[in-house]
């Protein structure tokens, strides 16, 4: 048995969305399969008033073994680092997950918010936002540079906005199976099973990505979405096209932009007027070219690939 | 992408190289815009035109006959090799790959 709590911080909600729909296993799996006793969750939590704080209490305690803290959203600090705009079960949330992450043998973030603090912690951040163990890019956060839960393991960090419902359950079936110390974490605390690739890995447009062929709006079946409408495949770390949404699609696939919700730097330029959806650029030069790549590289592939381009690429073959 | 036959291609493709060169239009080389704000800008323009005005679109697009540096219509972003024609919307136009205009991008 794998006891499990989930709290939420400043959050949309939008990880329990995800966790919910989860197929691979499902949520209903991880209790009936591997062994995951969720001892309270925001959607699925039976307790409430008295009940959740000697719950929580019972955790910090040790009174109920706490094997896995989840949280979802920012840690909210404000007002003057009292935290108590986001109070939950009669005192500041960051007091409980101060405690609670002391007391879990393992603590993962899910989702940007808990992670780096994705959108409420973008300037000018007015809720004092941070995530669990960073603050954008930025290693420290709420916890410490140097917090590790009880297992020896730094935060699991999750992002995603939402991370996939897979990527949540399998890595909870990972702890509960006792595979944990087998999880390899990047240098910001990502598992690398997920986050070594990229979004780009398994795009279906990487055809018009090779040959520069550019998608000028949301949807158009033909061309890369990097060019003209922004997309941050090629520099995101996300399995999105390899382990697909509702199972059959993607973002870039739909004919949407990647966003780089997996990036602790997301959303990206402070989500300024101009700059979403749309290529940033300094005299006809993308200004954040793929990973790796330099401007002259990019110059040279770029100008090699149009002109050897086929003559398939001239046309539209989506008729 | 406005599709018209290879012939009608090259005879368009001719007269933009006399309205260039022979006739002397001058078209607008600058200010080259440096981000995409400003190169909304004039694609704005260049939408706003009627679509029979050729001469209008190569004057806002800067359009020359004359490569700058790497920057030439064939190294450009928008550049259909094979049929030699500028795909950006709101130019819409035949070239040469060493020709250059002020959207170019890559």
């Amino acid at each position: 048995m794998t006891n499990l709590l989930w709290l939420q911080g400043g959050a949309c909600s939008g990880n329990t969305m995800s966790f919910l729909n989860a197929e691979e296993p499902s949520v209903c799996d991880l209790v009936t399969e591997f062994g995951i006793n969720i001892l309270w969750h925001p959607s699925l939590g039976m307790e409430f008033g008295d009940g959740i704080q000697q719950l929580l209490r019972d955790c910090i305690s040790g009174a109920i073994k706490l094997d896995v803290f989840v949280f979802e959203g920012t840690v909210i600090n404000a007002p003057d680092g009292s935290g108590t705009w986001n109070r939950f079960a009669g005192r500041p949330m960051k007091e409980w997950v101060k405690e609670l992450t002391a007391a879990a043998s393992y603590v993962v973030a899910v989702g940007d918010c808990a992670t780096w603090g994705g959108i409420p912690a973008t300037s000018p951040n007015p809720t004092d936002s941070e995530g669990l163990q960073f603050l954008k890019a930025n290693t420290g956060g709420f916890l410490g540079k140097t917090f590790v839960s009880k297992s020896g393991l730094p935060v699991i960090n999750i992002p995603g906005c939402p991370a996939h419902p897979d990527w949540i359950t399998q890595i909870l079936v990972s702890i509960a199976v006792g595979r944990a110390k087998d999880l390899e974490l990047d240098h910001y605390q990502r598992p690398k099973t997920f986050f070594a690739a990229f979004t780009q890995t398994g795009c279906t447009r990487n055809m018009f990505y090779a040959y520069r062929i550019s998608a000028e709006e949301f949807g158009q079946k033909r061309g890369c979405l990097f060019y003209d409408l922004g997309c941050r495949g090629p520099m995101t770390h996300s399995p999105c096209n390899r382990i697909l949404w509702n199972r059959q699609s993607s973002k870039t696939r739909a004919g949407m932009p990647c966003i780089g919700c997996t990036e602790p730097q997301f959303p990206f330029y402070d989500l300024a007027p101009g700059t979403i959806f749309k290529t940033q650029m300094f005299m006809g030069v993308p200004k954040d070219l793929p990973t790796g790549m330099s401007q002259t590289g990019y110059l040279k592939l770029t100008g090699a690939a149009k002109v050897n381009a086929p003559v398939w690429a001239d046309e539209d073959m989506f008729v | 992408m406005i599709s018209m036959s290879k012939e009608d291609d090259d005879k368009l493709r001719e007269s933009i190289f006399k309205i260039l060169t022979e006739e002397g239009l001058v078209t607008q080389v600058a200010p080259v815009p440096e981000d995409h704000i400003q190169f909304e800008q004039i694609m704005s323009e260049a939408r706003e035109l009627p679509l029979d005005d050729l001469r209008g679109r190569l004057v806002i697009g800067g359009l020359t006959p004359v490569s700058m540096d790497d920057q030439s219509c064939e190294r450009c972003m928008y550049y259909l090799v094979h049929r030699k024609w500028c795909d950006l919307p709101g130019l819409d136009l035949p070239v040469e790959p060493e020709w250059w205009c002020r959207l170019w991008r890559i």
